[in-house]
């Protein structure tokens, strides 16, 4: 192996000789070495070798703006006073910045709190969605049983099926929970799950929390495509599966099992319709952003109706103030999720 | 020192497992004498299935209490008239009602359908043509690689939460946050007009004009819509390895024989994955026409009929898929098996 200051050594070789070659081909006239075939395709390919970064330049940049434009207009509006929003002047920087937009929506989504339980919730429910997932991903991936086809077949039903047709079945499942005593000591003397946050954790714990059947997916497809003689030598050697699954393949598959995390916490955050439907009390962040319009009107303008222009800079706040945990977390890492998907078992 | 011993050891441990498999494949073919191996062999694989059911198990009983149950317990409440009462839920049978009711009686459920399905029938190839385009792009290697990536996977973080409605500006009491109608007026100038005189198509006919001009102000969903769309391209051109690409340029193919004869090919799996994805993320998304119509009906206490508005709404859904794949899969190309 080259350590990397020889390889850019070689690399440098590389090019001086191309580069000698080249000149010694011009001096004596190109023709000698190409048909007039392979003359006319490098010069078509130099063509558009410098036209096309230009190219490709303005449709990122434009697109990206598309991309960007909801964040730069939320930066916008956020600190913007409300009486600034009909200021026809104004297009991008408002005149003077403040901050009680921001601290009032604060109040209103009990941020604090809001943020702590959503965190906790996710967490909980991202790893043990993690856990359950990958198992039985390596079990559709490395073992043959009777079935196995009928019962994948469940697993895609289950990324198909919207989950609003299973919603309310669930709900009266939860809310009469049975075996009542183990619904008691789940919850503390409590006869139904509905608004503890059980009815995320217990789904999850089974392998059937939000998007299982993606996740279970994504591991079988990458547990797949893991050499299979890693496991066989830890089988000679007297290992049980479970061993060598803990022992060989997590380590193995640690890339996939962060993304798969990542992701986990990213629905979790993003979801409001299954904790809208299992929660009245129990409020995560986007629960408060898709009720904040209600609870400003109630809570902030006592009721009174405030121009619909200017509601927007609460609004923006209420947004800027929900996305920002994810999106610290995304600038972190967000080539985990890049790479991740590429290595992991989807490229297969 | 050790990390030879240990590739020595691998290797031999290798050979054994050739060994192995060797005299088993033997095993089969000869085969009165060697019965007692080949029985052996057999149970060994019992074993094997027994802990991938060990493995899967947790997931079976998960799956039956928390999605087999309540999918059939739907089925079973589309098929009747359902009443809250405190306790439990109160059916009486009334057979295929309810679907008839929906198709017939209800008249906004139709229209959504119909509506929807041209929706996405137009949304689709549009999605996947634009996701295919940008991938190639973001796999090309060139400066800001890494930002242009990580602002276009954005979307694949926001656009699933609440965020993007207010950004739409379709909060439940109306429209007023707007940032996608602001952004379409930007582009609602007469430039696509004028782009189509110049090339001579305006006003062939009117509805052209309007579903290209629906279309162009579209612009902001498109993008935002197709994040786990490029995700899932660029993973599969990640896998097409250099040494094609060097043969082709070697043959004097153009980038564009390139792309149809070797990237197409290549990238086919995922571009049915990604139809699939597309195809369901559309339908399931509960801010739909449909959608919305089924939820009101069950906040609306009517259970039953909600049901049932689900339920053909997902076999219709199934239908489709199912014609899709079986149509695409003819062109999908696989390398292995």
């Amino acid at each position: 192996m080259a350590t990397k200051k020889e390889e850019k050594e070689f690399e440098k070789e590389r090019k001086a000789a191309i580069k000698a070659r080249h000149k010694k081909m011009k001096e004596d006239g190109i023709e000698k070495y190409l048909t007039p075939e392979q003359i006319k395709y490098n010069r078509r390919k130099k063509a558009i070798g410098t036209v096309w970064p230009f190219f490709r330049f303005i449709i990122l940049f434009g697109l990206c703006f598309i991309i960007l434009y909801p964040l730069i207009f939320m930066l916008s509006t956020a600190f913007r006073p409300n009486e600034q929003m009909n200021d026809p002047s104004i297009v991008w920087i408002p005149k003077s910045f403040t901050l009680s937009n921001i601290s009032d929506v604060w109040k209103v989504m009990n941020f604090t709190d809001t943020v702590i339980n959503t965190i906790i919730l996710n967490l909980i429910a991202s790893v043990l969605q993690v856990i359950t997932c990958s198992l039985t991903g390596y079990g559709f991936a490395r073992f043959k049983f009777k079935g196995k086809g009928i019962l994948f077949a469940i697993v895609i039903l289950m990324i198909i099926v919207p989950p609003q047709i299973t919603t309310i079945p669930l709900y009266m499942q939860y809310a009469y929970f049975k075996p009542q005593w183990l619904a008691k000591l789940l919850t503390g003397g409590e006869t139904t799950l509905i608004n503890s946050g059980w009815t995320m954790y217990l789904p999850a714990m089974f392998a059937n929390g939000i998007k299982a059947g993606l996740f279970i997916f994504i591991f079988r497809q990458f547990f797949r495509g893991l050499p299979k003689e890693l496991e066989d030598a830890a089988y000679l050697d007297g290992c049980s599966p479970l061993y060598t699954y803990v022992k060989i393949m997590v380590p193995n598959a640690k890339q996939s099992f962060l993304t798969v995390f990542l992701f986990s916490i990213v629905w979790y955050w993003n979801d409001y319709y299954v904790s809208s439907s299992f929660f009245t009390k129990n409020d995560t962040v986007a629960l408060m952003l898709k009720n904040l319009n209600t609870n400003l009107t109630q809570q902030l303008f006592d009721g009174q109706s405030v121009s619909v222009r200017q509601i927007i800079v609460w609004l923006e706040a209420g947004c800027l103030l929900s996305i920002t945990p994810i999106l610290i977390m995304y600038v972190f890492l967000q080539r985990y999720f890049i790479e991740g998907i590429e290595r992991s078992g989807l490229a297969n | 020192m050790s990390e030879i011993e240990k590739n020595t050891s691998e290797a031999e441990v290798q050979e054994i497992v050739q060994t192995s498999e060797d005299t088993a494949v033997e095993a089969a073919a000869a085969s009165a004498p060697a019965k007692k191996e080949k029985k052996h062999r057999l149970s060994y694989e019992k074993r094997k299935g027994l802990y991938g059911y060990g493995f899967i198990a947790i997931w079976i009983l998960g799956t039956i209490y928390f999605f087999l149950l309540p999918l059939v317990e739907s089925l079973i409440y589309s098929f009747n008239q359902t009443t809250v009462q405190p306790g439990g839920m109160e059916m009486k049978f009334i057979g295929w009602d309810n679907y008839v009711n929906a198709f017939r009686k209800d008249q906004d459920y139709s229209l959504a359908l119909v509506n929807m399905l041209k929706n996405t029938a137009l949304k689709t190839p549009l999605i996947l043509i634009f996701a295919i385009f940008i991938a190639i792009i973001l796999n090309q290697k060139f400066h800001g690689r890494t930002f242009a990536r990580a602002v276009f996977f954005l979307p694949v973080i926001i656009a699933t939460g609440p965020v993007i409605d207010i950004i739409n500006g379709n909060m439940s009491t109306g429209g007023y946050a707007g940032g996608s109608e602001q952004f379409s007026t930007m582009f609602e100038a007469d430039l696509v007009d004028q782009l189509l005189n110049f090339l001579g198509i305006y006003n062939i006919s009117d509805k052209l004009t309007e579903t290209i001009n629906s279309l162009t102000t579209d612009i902001f969903n498109l993008v935002w819509n197709s994040g786990i769309q490029i995700l899932l391209i660029l993973s599969a051109l990640q896998g097409i390895s250099p040494a094609s690409k060097e043969a082709a340029q070697m043959e004097g193919a153009t980038s564009w024989e390139f792309f149809w004869k070797i990237t197409l090919p290549h990238i086919s799996p995922m571009i049915l994955a990604s139809i699939v994805y597309t195809v369901v993320d559309s339908f399931v998304d509960p801010q739909n026409e449909v959608m919305t119509i089924v939820l009101n009906k069950s906040t609306n206490w009517e259970h039953g009929y909600s049901a049932a508005m689900a339920w053909a709404y997902f076999a219709i859904i199934a239908v489709c898929l199912a014609i899709v794949c079986a149509i695409v899969n003819k062109f999908v190309y696989y390398e292995v098996d």
